[in-house]
C-alpha cells in the first residue's frame, strides 16, 4: 500500500456483529410473524357439515337427494357414500337422469357413481366425506372430498 | 476438465455466505476505507439521501433525541401493520366491528399487530409534537430551513389527520362518538355565522361537516371516506411531504448544528487539526456542485465523521428502540375497543382522541373559537415563526441564545399559573352565559377562556419582546406558553372532565353508569 | 476520539434483543398459552378415555386442536363457544367436568348449534376465545352471558311463551303471572297499555348497562342483576324511586327478572320464528278485551288497592281515592267515571287510560266501570233530600274563606290537591256535576278521610255555605281564576277585587 492509498479502517468488533446480527434476527422473526397473518386460523363462513339423520333411516340400496345441501346420499351393502350434485364443469346443479346424472347447463353426463360419461366436465362428481356425529347421526362434510369408491361402514 | 470443475463448484458452494454478502455491495466487498464507505452511501438507493459525512455534533443523542427518526420509524411501523390489518378489516358498518373482533381473537398475531398499529400511531403523534418542540428550541428553523419548518407543519397536520381518520374505523362506541364530536367541531363556524345571521348564505361549517361525513350523520358514507383517506390519500400525501422534508434537510446542510469556533482546533484521529468555518450549505456531495462560498480544497474533516457506519448505526438503533418500545407496550396493553357503535346510546363523556382534547376543552366554551379560530391562529402563528425571527445565531444548540433558558422557565411558570387559574375560575364560577343568560353569542365568541388565554399569552410575549429586546426570546416565550397550554388543557380534559363535561377530581368519582 | 456510534450499537443490540424477546413471547402466548388450546387438549384425553367402541375411536381420530366456530349469517352471529365446549352435542359427555359437558336437556335436538349458534339464547360475546371475554360481564360488551336459570327469557324471541310447555319455562310463566297479580301495569306500559308513572317496559330486555343507574348496585353490573336487585328493593337501586316495594321472594324476583329480560323486540329472520310466534304478533294487533275485573286487577290495584277505602300512600304522600267506595258509587255517574278513567287527572299520579293513552279498549273501560260499581254494597249514601243548595247562588268570596278553613288543609291552597284529590283539576271540574260535588260535601265519603259537612246531627255547613263553597270551587277550574286565587290568597285581597 502506498501513501496515496486511503488508510484502512476496520470496524469489525463483537459489538457491531452482535448488534447487527440481533437486528437481522429481530427483523426475520417479525417477518415470519407477519407472513403467518394472511393464513386464516379459522375458516369463515357457515359450516358445510350437514347432519342428515340416523343411519337406520336409510335402507340398503337407497338413494336420497338433499337439494338444500346439494348432495345425494347412497347406501348399498358396502356402506354409505355421498356424491356432490355440483357439476365439475362450471358449477351448475346436476339433475338425476335414467342412468346417473345430467347437467342442464352444458350437457355433461355422469353415471350413477359420478364418473363422467359425456359432455365437457373435466373430472367426476366429487365423493364427499361421510362420518357420524357424537349422537350417531350421519354427517356429510361438503368441504372434504374422499376418493371415489370410499364407503362408510356403519 | 471435470475434476477441477467439481472442485470449483464445491469451493463456490462453501464460500456461499461470504459471496452472497459481498454481492450486496456494489463495490464487491464490504467497505474498508473511507472512500469505499462514501461509495457505499452515495451509490445506495436507500442511503444516498444521506450525506457521506456527518458532523459530530449532530450525532450526539441529546441534540435531537432521534425524535424525527422516531416519528418516521413509527410511521413505517404503522404502514406495515396497517397493510396487514387491511387483509382482514372490512370497511362496512355491518362488518367493521366484527372484523376487528376477529382480528383480535382469531387471526394469527392479529391481536399483537393491531395493538402495535394503535401504539405506534400514538407514538407517532407524540414524537412529531416533541420533534417540533425540539426543532424550535434548537432554533433549527432559521434560514435556510424556513421552508422545511413549513413542510414539517404540513406533516404535523397530516399526522393528526391520519390518526383522526383511523379512529373511526373500528366502528365502536369510542370511534363513533369521537368522530361525532370531531365532525361537530368541523361544524363550528356555524356558531359565528349563526351569531351574525348569515348561515343561510354562507355556511362553511355545514360544508366542512358534509364533506367529512358525506351525510348529516356519521354512517356508512363517513366510514368509507375516512377509510379511503386513512389508507390511501393521507399516507400518499404524507410520504410525498416526507420526501420533501428529507430532501430539504440535505439541501439545507444537514441537521442544524452550532458553528464551530473560527480558527479553533478539532480533534480527529488523535491529532488536533485546524477547523474551518462550516457553511450552512455544505453537503460533502462527492459528485455534486454545491452552493457555497468556498470549495473544500485541501481541507480537513472539520469535525465530521463518515455516515457509514456511524450515522447508520444511529438511525438503526433509533428505529429498533422505537420498535422495541412499541412492542413492549403492545404486549401488555390492548388497543381499546368498546361496544358496537350505537347512535341511541351516547358515550358520556364523549371524548375526542387525546391530541384533540385540548381543542375539545376550548370548544366547550365556544365552538367557533375553540374549533376554528384558535387552531388556525396556532397553525398560522407557528408558520410565521421562522419569518419573524430572522436573526442568525444559536442554531443547533438547546436554548442557544442568551437568557433563553431563563425566559423558558419564566414562561413555563407564567403559562401554568394563567392556565390553571383560568380553568379553576371557569370550574367554580362558570362563564358569561351563567351570569348573563341572554347575552349575545358574539360576546361569548370574543371573550372566552380560549380567546383570553391567547390574548394573555400574546401580551406576555410582547412584554418579553420589549423587555428583553429580542425577537427570538419573545418567540420562545410564546411557544412555551403554547406548549404549556396545550399540555395542561389536554391533561385537564383527559383526567378531570367526566360525564356531561363536569369537573371531577378523579375518574373514580364519575357516577357509575 | 471516542467512537461516536458506540452508544448506538449498544442501543441497537439491547433494542433488538428486547424485540426478539417480545416477538417470541407474543408467539408463545398465542400458540401455546392460549386458554382454548389447554381446554382442547384436556378434551382430547377425555375422548381417549371414552374411545371404547368404533364410534368413539372414530371421533378421537377426527378430533383436531383448532379454533372452531358456528357462523350463522342469518342471525348475524359467529359463535366460537364450541372451541372450548367441544362436547356440547356428544351424548356421552354427561359425567365430565365443564366446559366439556354436553348440553343439558334435549334442546339441541331441535336447536342444533350449526343452525342457531349459542349466543342467540345464552347471550355473551360469541366471538371471544377466552372464558372471561365470552362471559363479558366486565368487558365492553352489551349483552353478557345470561345465568343459566335466566336463559328461558330468550325463548320468547322466536316462540310464543304461552304455547311452550310450562315446565320448560317455569320462571317466565311465574313472572308473567306475577306481573299481572302485582298490578305492575298501573304504572308501567307494556305492549302499549299501562300507566305512565314509571318507564315503559316494552324493550326492557334490550337495555344495556349504560342505560341504567348502576351506582348502588353491587357487581356484577349486568342487566339481570340490576333487574333482580330492583325488584327486591326499588328504592335502594334507583334513588328517589316512586315505585313501592313489590315484596317478592327471591324466586319471584328472579321470575320477574326473566319476564323483563324477555321483553325484547328482536329482529329474528322469519325462517327462525316458530309459527305460533307469528300468530302471537298478529294477535297483538287485535287484542281481545279483558274483563272489567281483570282490567282492575292488572291496572288499578297497585294504587287503589281493592278500592273500597282510601289508602295513605307513603311514596306519593297523599290519600289515594277509594274508587269502589260506597259513597262514590252512589254519587258518581257512569259519565263521571268514564271521563276520569279516559282522561286521568293531568298533573297528578292518575294517568289517562283511554285507547290513545293508557291503551284500554272502550269495552274494557265500560267493563271496569261496571266492576267499580259492583263494589257498592251495604248502606250507601242516604236518600237524597231536597238539594236546596242547588238552587242557591253561591258567593265565591265567602266560599273562599270557608274553603280555606275547612278544605284547604287536605285539598291544597287552591284545590291543587295534596293529601286529598285535586279539586282544581280540569278533568274533575269538567266531569263532576254540581250535584256530585254538593252530595260529596254533604255526606262525605265512607271509608275515606272526607268528612260529611251536613250530617243531620251536627251540620258544619248550611245549604248556603255549601252553595258558596261550590261557587268557589268552580272558580278553581278557570285557569285565570287559579292564578288569581294564588296571588290574592297570598296578598290577602278578596278575589275579583283590585290588587
Amino acid at each position: 500500500m502506498s501513501r496515496l492509498d486511503p488508510p484502512r479502517v476496520s470496524r469489525r468488533s463483537f459489538l457491531s456483529l452482535a448488534s447487527l446480527g440481533s437486528f437481522f434476527v429481530a427483523m426475520g422473526t417479525a417477518a415470519a410473524g407477519m407472513f403467518r397473518l394472511p393464513n386464516p386460523a379459522v375458516l369463515p363462513g357457515p359450516v358445510r357439515r350437514f347432519k342428515l339423520g340416523a343411519p337406520d333411516e336409510f335402507s340398503s340400496g337407497s338413494e336420497t337427494a338433499f337439494a338444500e345441501q346439494n348432495l345425494v346420499l347412497f347406501r348399498d351393502d358396502e356402506g354409505f357414500y355421498a356424491i356432490s350434485s355440483t357439476c365439475t364443469h362450471l358449477g351448475c346443479t346436476v339433475a338425476r337422469s335414467k342412468d346417473g346424472f345430467a347437467c342442464p347447463c352444458h350437457g355433461s353426463r355422469f353415471d350413477s357413481k359420478g364418473s363422467v360419461i359425456g359432455g365437457p366436465a373435466p373430472r367426476p362428481l366429487p365423493w364427499l366425506e361421510v362420518s357420524r356425529a357424537a349422537n350417531g347421526d350421519l354427517i356429510v362434510n361438503a368441504d372434504n372430498e374422499v376418493p371415489e369408491g370410499t364407503r362408510y361402514r356403519v | 476438465m471435470a475434476e477441477t470443475a467439481t472442485r470449483e463448484f464445491l469451493h463456490n458452494l462453501h464460500e456461499l455466505p461470504h459471496t452472497v454478502k459481498d454481492a450486496c455491495f456494489r463495490l464487491g466487498k464490504e467497505p474498508e476505507s473511507e472512500r469505499e464507505e462514501s461509495h457505499a452511501t452515495f451509490h445506495n438507493l436507500f442511503l444516498h439521501i444521506h450525506s457521506v459525512r456527518v458532523h459530530l455534533r449532530t450525532l450526539k443523542p441529546t441534540l435531537t433525541f432521534g425524535l424525527g427518526l422516531m416519528a418516521t420509524a413509527s410511521f413505517i411501523i404503522t404502514i406495515i401493520t396497517g397493510v396487514l390489518l387491511m387483509v382482514y378489516y372490512k370497511p362496512s358498518t355491518d362488518l367493521a366491528y366484527q372484523s376487528i373482533k376477529d382480528i383480535h381473537f382469531t387471526v394469527s398475531t392479529g391481536r399483537f399487530i393491531r395493538n402495535i398499529h394503535r401504539w405506534s400511531a400514538q407514538l407517532m403523534v407524540l414524537a412529531v409534537l416533541l420533534h417540533m418542540a425540539r426543532v424550535f428550541f434548537t432554533a433549527s428553523y432559521k434560514k435556510p430551513r424556513e421552508f422545511n419548518w413549513l413542510v414539517g407543519l404540513g406533516l404535523l397536520v397530516m399526522t393528526l389527520a391520519l390518526s383522526f381518520t383511523g379512529y373511526l374505523l373500528p366502528w365502536d362506541q369510542l370511534a363513533y362518538w369521537a368522530i361525532t364530536i370531531g365532525s361537530n367541531i368541523a361544524n363550528s363556524p356555524r356558531e359565528m355565522t349563526d351569531a351574525i345571521g348569515i348561515t343561510k348564505f354562507f355556511d362553511p361549517g355545514g360544508l366542512q361537516k358534509r364533506l367529512l361525513l358525506g351525510a348529516n350523520y356519521v354512517g356508512q358514507d363517513a366510514l368509507i371516506r375516512f377509510y379511503v383517506l386513512h389508507v390511501f390519500v393521507l399516507p400518499l400525501a404524507l410520504v410525498t411531504l416526507l420526501g420533501v422534508h428529507f430532501w430539504r434537510i440535505r439541501k439545507d446542510g444537514g441537521l442544524a448544528k452550532p458553528e464551530d469556533p473560527m480558527g479553533g482546533l478539532a480533534e480527529w484521529g488523535g491529532e488536533r487539526r485546524p477547523v474551518f468555518q462550516p457553511l450552512a450549505t455544505k453537503t460533502y456531495g462527492l459528485m455534486a456542485l454545491v452552493k457555497g462560498k468556498r470549495p473544500p480544497v485541501n481541507r480537513g474533516p472539520e469535525n465530521t465523521v463518515m455516515s457509514w457506519p456511524h450515522l447508520f448505526w444511529a438511525e438503526l438503533s433509533v428505529l429498533m428502540v422505537t420498535v422495541a418500545v412499541t412492542l413492549v407496550l403492545s404486549f401488555y396493553y390492548d388497543a381499546p375497543l368498546k361496544e358496537l357503535a350505537n347512535a341511541a346510546i351516547p358515550e358520556n363523556p364523549a371524548k375526542a382522541p387525546w391530541y384533540f382534547l385540548g381543542i375539545q376543552e376550548l370548544v366547550s366554551y365556544s365552538a367557533f373559537t375553540g374549533g376554528l379560530l384558535i387552531p388556525v391562529i396556532v397553525v398560522v402563528g407557528l408558520a410565521l415563526i421562522p419569518f419573524l425571527d430572522r436573526r442568525p445565531g444559536g442554531e443547533g444548540t438547546w436554548f442557544g441564545s442568551s437568557h433563553e433558558r431563563a425566559v423558558f422557565w419564566q414562561s413555563l411558570f407564567f403559562a401554568c399559573a394563567v392556565t390553571v387559574g383560568m380553568l379553576a375560575f371557569t370550574v367554580n364560577y362558570g362563564w358569561l352565559r351563567n351570569w348573563f343568560p341572554n347575552i349575545h353569542q358574539l360576546w361569548i365568541i370574543a371573550i372566552n377562556p380560549g380567546s383570553l388565554l391567547v390574548l394573555i399569552f400574546a401580551a406576555w410575549s410582547l412584554f418579553i419582546l420589549k423587555r428583553k429586546d429580542s425577537v427570538r426570546l419573545s418567540a420562545v416565550s410564546l411557544f412555551t406558553c403554547f406548549l404549556v397550554g396545550f399540555t395542561l388543557l389536554t391533561y385537564f380534559a383527559t383526567v378531570h372532565r367526566g360525564p356531561n363535561w363536569h369537573f371531577y377530581w378523579w375518574p373514580s368519582q364519575w357516577p357509575v353508569h | 476520539m471516542k467512537d461516536p456510534s458506540r452508544i448506538y450499537r449498544w442501543l441497537l443490540l439491547v433494542a433488538s434483543v428486547v424485540t426478539i424477546v417480545y416477538l417470541v413471547g407474543a408467539a408463545v402466548r398465542e400458540n401455546y398459552l392460549a386458554q382454548w388450546r389447554t381446554v382442547q387438549q384436556e378434551y382430547r384425553s377425555i375422548l381417549r378415555e371414552k374411545a371404547t367402541d368404533d364410534r368413539g375411536r372414530e371421533l378421537l381420530a377426527k378430533f383436531r386442536v383448532e379454533m372452531k366456530q358456528a357462523s350463522i349469517p342469518a342471525l348475524g352471529t359467529v359463535d366460537r363457544c364450541v372451541t372450548c365446549h367441544n362436547g356440547i352435542d356428544d351424548p356421552r359427555m354427561t359425567d365430565v367436568p365443564q366446559p366439556h359437558r354436553a348440553h343439558p336437556g334435549h334442546i339441541l335436538d331441535k336447536h342444533p348449534v350449526d343452525r342457531f349458534g349459542c349466543t342467540v339464547c345464552h347471550h355473551g360475546q360469541g366471538a371471544a376465545l377466552t372464558f372471561n371475554e365470552a362471559k363479558a360481564e366486565d368487558v365492553f360488551w352489551d349483552y353478557p352471558l345470561l345465568p343459566s336459570e335466566l336463559t328461558e327469557s330468550t325463548c320468547v324471541a322466536c316462540h310464543d311463551a304461552e304455547k311452550l310447555p310450562p315446565d320448560q319455562i317455569p320462571l317466565l310463566v311465574t313472572g308473567m303471572k306475577l306481573y299481572q297479580e302485582k298490578s305492575c301495569g298501573s304504572c308501567h306500559k307494556l305492549g302499549g297499555r299501562g300507566g305512565t308513572l314509571g318507564p315503559a317496559l316494552d324493550n326492557e330486555g334490550a337495555k344495556t348497562k349504560h342505560q341504567l343507574i348502576m351506582t348502588n348496585l353491587r357487581p356484577p353490573h349486568t342487566m339481570w342483576n340490576w333487574q333482580n336487585a330492583h325488584f327486591r328493593d326499588p328504592g335502594g337501586v334507583v334513588p328517589d324511586s316512586q315505585m313501592r316495594n313489590p315484596t317478592v321472594t327471591r324466586r319471584e324476583a328472579l321470575a320477574l327478572t326473566a319476564y323483563m329480560l324477555s321483553q325484547w323486540k328482536r329482529d329474528v329472520p322469519e325462517s327462525y320464528l316458530a309459527p305460533d310466534k307469528i300468530e302471537q304478533k298478529y294477535r297483538a294487533l287485535h287484542p281481545l278485551p279483558l274483563t272489567g275485573e281483570q282490567v282492575y286487577k292488572q291496572y288499578c290495584t297497585a294504587c287503589h288497592g281493592n278500592g273500597s277505602y282510601t289508602r295513605w300512600d307513603k311514596k306519593f304522600n297523599r290519600f289515594i281515592p277509594a274508587i269502589r267506595g260506597v259513597s262514590l258509587i252512589a254519587t258518581a255517574t257512569s259519565e263521571y267515571f268514564q271521563s276520569n278513567i279516559e282522561q286521568g287527572r293531568p298533573g297528578t299520579q292518575m294517568p289517562a287510560w283511554g285507547p290513545h293513552a293508557g291503551g284500554l279498549l272502550p269495552e274494557e273501560i265500560t267493563g271496569v266501570i261496571e266492576y267499580l260499581r259492583s263494589g257498592a254494597g251495604g248502606s250507601g249514601a242516604p236518600a237524597a233530600p231536597a238539594m236546596t243548595a242547588l238552587t242557591l247562588r253561591g258567593d265565591a268570596n265567602k266560599g273562599l274563606s270557608l274553603f280555606l278553613r275547612n278544605c284547604a288543609g287536605c285539598h291544597g291552597m287552591n284545590g291543587r290537591g295534596g293529601l286529598a284529590p285535586e279539586i282544581g283539576n280540569p278533568v274533575f271540574q269538567r266531569a263532576a256535576t254540581d250535584e256530585f260535588i254538593i252530595r260529596t260535601i254533604r255526606n262525605g265519603r265512607i271509608g275515606t278521610a272526607m268528612p260529611a259537612f251536613q250530617r243531620d246531627e251536627a251540620p258544619a255547613f248550611s245549604d248556603r255555605d255549601i252553595a258558596d263553597v261550590l261557587a268557589h270551587l268552580r272558580t278553581l277550574g278557570e285557569p285565570k281564576g287559579q292564578k288569581a286565587m294564588a296571588q290574592n290568597a297570598i296578598l290577602g285581597t278578596p278575589p275579583g277585587g283590585k290588587p
